[in-house]
């Protein structure tokens, strides 16, 4: 029976991990108000853990390790370029409590200022000087309409579209009946037959984990959907989640139905109260009809990491420890939560899942260009019209663009898939925005996170700031990208005397051949390709 | 080598492969020595500080060997141009966010950082980076100085105190370049629940976490001070540890700076040590030490006597004892800093040589 372990929509839900009360930790040490001094014994006493463990694991995550800051301005490229730095000291005059964050998953809608766990979208300086100081009156737009964002092209179709975020939720399950019938082996050929790559990053394809999972010896095996979206530039999944909760939910179902699952876990950033107040009276509605009888949902909040994206981490994080991803391999497929065989997919991949299965793999694959499908790219930075839009993959910038109104002034750079993806210069504008292509170029398409960059930016004060939120969001575990990180940051900014930029290259080459995850092998991209094609903005 | 055996190469080096074998272990049996910091033998490996990191054909990335499982048929390459830069880029790294121009830190510690760095030749003109980490265990114990400056953040001391000795009185706090070692909010360790073992201080490689007192008495390196086997005589177990005299110190007589842990794998005890063991070892040299045996004179004043003496006159005490009162009036009482083997002798003199039940060690309860 689905259920999301009794709490209202909207609040801190526990991960029940039937023996383990260490999975509790994140969510118990938020019901606290977060790592204040004394949390961590008080917490020891409730579930026999030490408290040194729990203090390493609140001090780990940015919303529990400071909870005197409860206003939190983004400091995201996006944000940044909308004028956030002015809203950051405009709220500190007005006397709020207020730290800077990373990117908040809002970047359409900059800047966007995160309120306890709200994400508030276009935020303005008056705003915060209205605030005279009391959170709870630093609202702007406050209703959860305001979340939606624009979504393009206009004219959207299941034809067309396969995800058509603009289209009427459809709570029929015949996806999921259908996928039933089929059975798996089907399936999985006809997730062959589509092509889906994975859409959190990667590009995975999607068949080869579906079958992986499915053909472990183990028993138990565990669905999670990675709903972390933390990619700088990155917010087409909480539009898929406020959109169109109906093919999220209806795509895990047919994921765990045929891997063999039966229980799901839903993993949304804490930032993301509105949207998962929307998954959660989603699962009620399920549970009422009865949708999927055999699956249970479980949903749990992050507690502020970007690294928690990272599917191990993610899972760490499930586990209630600090969020440090693991050696792989093993792979998730094969050794994942709690040690069990789980797929992890990004929840706009998870989101086609039920049309491929009601329109077939040759149909999805039709859709796009230069690879399969159509794409959620999201565009913020200087355009006119910031927002998510689905588009064949395999799309140019300028015609991304060209749907969301057009350049504001000239273009100089863009980052076609958030800031682990570097930045490219304004001649690759008509190249395909795929996976290949821009991983030919030494770049990738990522989460399709695009921002564009006009010629009233200096190239090096934008990798300086994307140093800035590696540095900030490295886990710290390992060596490469912990000191690497804060190495080019520091020598970017130019304050240490000692630092040059004389050895980039090498930090950049130990950071990808070193470090253990996929931060640390990317983080030098942002400052390696803005020396490579603005070196005159360094000068 | 039977035909069934199962092997690895290593630097075209044939390795029988033994059952849970990683790449280092094969290594190390192939004498290919592998550079190592967050290793410890006796911790599950993390895999965290990568300087071990080297080629296995086939694999796309570099692997760690102290985590990678040796398979056979696997062909290992430690010696390749990608792991020499590998090698000496990321101690370059490490070397800009900690000092590397000494090989030992306060009190004398060994730091395994700048040897590696030297002998893998690492650059040491990239700079230098201010620390961030914190140094959050407040400093009111008297035994562990943390110094956070040191620290690369290898975790040995905080998954030591979690996998071996079950205390967790440590953490990894903090992300990023912030991340230090922390007690839960900073409290003093004697607040913690720490057992003091100094165990964290045995397997840090850097030195980070060490001896406070050797520190105060500004213990010269390890190197140069004389390391003496003994036996910890404080209870049964019968520890080895390794009595650390500065020959310098103390006027020329020598003086105990440090107890150290003989290497893991070569004794008994494993590399560990209790409070006592490691710490309460100042009676070695203290003023108040008894050194010769007493005897009270006619006056009751206590006066030095030769051990023939006094063992003389306690036998003879004994015996007037029982003469008066009966063999049931003597009681021996011996001390659990005896060796197994003497307290046996002691409840041997007791029953056999004076015929009483009357014994007792006080750890016995
Ligand atoms: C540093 C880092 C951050 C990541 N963040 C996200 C994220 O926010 N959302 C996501 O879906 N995948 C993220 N990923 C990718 C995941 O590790 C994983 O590949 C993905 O969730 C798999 O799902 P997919 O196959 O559907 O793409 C991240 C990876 C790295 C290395
Ligand atoms: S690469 Fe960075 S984020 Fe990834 S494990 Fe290493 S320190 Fe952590
Ligand atoms: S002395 Fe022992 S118990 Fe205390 S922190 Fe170190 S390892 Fe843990
Ligand atoms: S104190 Fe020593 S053992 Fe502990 S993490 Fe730091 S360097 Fe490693
Ligand atoms: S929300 Fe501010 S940059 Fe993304
Ligand atoms: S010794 Fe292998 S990674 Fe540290």
């Amino acid at each position: 029976m689905p259920l999301i372990n009794g709490q209202r929509p909207g609040t801190i839900y526990l991960v029940s991990s039937p023996n383990d009360p260490r999975s509790t930790v994140p969510d118990r040490l938020a019901s606290a108000g977060g790592l204040s001094e004394g949390v961590a014994r008080v917490l020891s006493r409730d579930t026999g853990l030490h408290e040194a463990d729990i203090y390493g694991v609140g001090s780990f995550y940015h919303l529990l390790a400071r909870p005197e800051a409860r206003v939190r301005v983004c400091g995201g490229l996006s944000c940044q370029l909308a004028g956030s730095r002015e809203v950051l000291s405009a709220c500190k005059a007005a006397g709020l409590p207020t730290e800077e964050i990373s990117c908040l998953a809002a970047c359409d809608r900059a800047p966007a200022v995160l309120r306890d766990r709200r994400t508030l979208p276009s935020v303005t300086v008056e705003d915060a000087t209205r605030s005279a100081g009391k959170v709870e009156d630093l609202c702007s737009t406050d209703s959860e309409t305001a979340w939606l964002g624009t979504i393009g092209p206009e004219t959207q179709s299941m034809g067309t579209h396969a995800l058509n975020l603009l289209g009427e939720p459809d709570w029929s399950a015949e996806a999921f009946k259908a996928a039933n019938k089929m059975g798996p082996a089907a399936l999985f050929d006809l997730l062959e037959e589509s092509g889906l790559q994975g859409r959190g990053g990667a590009g995975f394809p999607a068949h080869i984990k579906w079958r992986a999972v499915a053909g472990q010896a183990v028993q138990k095996r565990y669905i999670v959907l990675n709903a972390d979206e933390g990619e700088p530039g990155t917010f087409k999944d909480r539009e898929v989640l406020m959109r169109r909760p109906d093919l999220v939910l209806e795509g895990l179902a047919i994921a765990a139905a045929a891997t063999g699952a039966s229980e799901v876990y839903l993993y949304l950033r804490g930032e993301f109260e509105v949207p998962s107040g929307v998954i959660a009276q989603a699962i009620a509605k399920l549970e009422e009809t009865n949708r999927y009888p055999d699956i249970t949902f479980h949903m749990h909040a992050g507690q502020g990491a970007y690294i928690c994206g990272e599917e191990t981490a993610l899972l760490e994080a499930l586990e209630g420890k600090r969020g440090m991803p693991r050696l792989k391999p093993p792979f998730p497929v094969e050794v994942g939560l709690w040690g069990k065989p789980t797929l992890v997919h990004n929840v706009e991949t998870i989101a086609y899942i039920p049309g491929i299965v009601l329109k077939g793999g040759a149909w999805f694959k039709n859709l796009g260009r230069t690879e399969p499908g159509t794409k959620l790219y999201c565009i913020s930075g200087h355009v006119q019209n910031p927002g998510t839009y689905e588009l064949p993959l395999g799309i140019s910038l300028d015609e991304l663009v060209e749907t969301a109104g057009g350049y504001v002034g000239t273009l100089k750079a863009f980052s076609p898939g958030g800031a682990s993806s570097g930045f490219l210069p304004a001649s690759e504008r008509g190249r395909a925005l795929d996976f290949k292509g821009l991983g030919s170029l030494g770049s990738m398409l990522g989460s399709a996170g695009v921002v564009v960059l006009n010629d009233t930016v200096n190239m090096r004060w934008a990798a300086e700031e994307q140093l800035r939120f590696f540095e900030e969001e490295s886990c710290g575990q390992c060596a490469p990208c912990r000191i690497g990180t804060h190495y080019l940051h520091a020598a970017v900014k130019g304050q240490e005397k000692s630092l040059g930029l004389a050895h980039v290259g090498d930090v950049a080459w130990q950071m990808n051949e070193g470090s253990i995850c996929g931060l640390g092998q990317a983080a030098a991209l942002p400052l390696t390709s803005a020396l490579k094609y603005f070196p005159e903005d360094f000068s | 080598m039977s035909p069934t055996t199962q092997t690895l190469l290593v630097d075209g080096h044939v390795v029988e492969l033994r059952p849970g074998d990683t790449i280092l272990n094969a290594a190390n049996r192939a004498d290919v020595s592998i550079p190592t910091l967050c290793h410890d033998p006796r911790l599950k490996p993390v895999g965290a500080c990568r300087t071990c990191l080297i080629e296995v054909e086939g694999a796309r990335r570099l692997l760690p060997a102290c985590a990678t499982p040796a398979t056979e048929g696997m062909k290992v390459n430690t010696e390749s141009e990608r792991v020499d830069r590998h090698r000496k880029t990321l101690l370059a790294l490490y070397l800009t966010d900690h000092d590397g121009t000494q090989e030992h830190g306060q009190g004398g510690a060994p730091n395994q950082l700048a040897s590696m760095a030297r002998e893998v030749g690492a650059p040491t003109d990239w700079g230098q980076l201010p620390s961030k980490r914190r140094g959050s265990i407040k400093d009111d114990n008297p035994y562990i100085l943390f110094d956070p400056d040191q620290c690369i953040a290898c975790a040995r001391c905080t998954r030591y105190c979690d996998e071996v000795e079950s205390v967790t009185a440590i953490t990894l706090a903090g992300r990023g370049s912030e991340t230090t070692i922390s007690t839960a909010d900073g409290i003093s360790l004697l607040d913690s629940t720490c057992e003091m073992c100094g165990g964290c201080i045995d397997t840090c490689p850097t030195g980070a976490m060490t001896e406070r007192k050797a520190a105060e008495v500004q213990a010269p390196p390890e190197s140069d001070l004389t390391k003496v086997r003994s036996t910890c005589n404080f209870c049964g177990v019968g520890c080895q540890l390794d009595l650390n005299v500065d020959p310098a110190a103390n006027d020329g007589r020598g003086l105990v700076v440090k107890v150290t842990s003989p290497p893991v794998g070569t004794t008994s005890n494993d590399g560990n040590l209790c409070v006592k063991g490691r710490f309460a070892y100042e009676f070695i040299n203290h003023e108040d030490r008894l050194t010769t045996p007493l005897i009270r004179d006619a006056d009751g004043v206590l006066q030095p006597a030769s051990w023939e003496a006094a063992l003389a006159a306690t036998s003879q005490g004994l015996a007037g004892v029982m003469e008066r009162h009966g063999k049931n009036a003597l009681a021996f009482i011996s001390s659990s800093r005896c060796t197994v083997e003497e307290n046996y002798l002691v409840q041997k003199l007791a029953r056999q040589g004076y015929g009483t039940n009357n014994v007792h060690q006080c750890s016995a309860t």
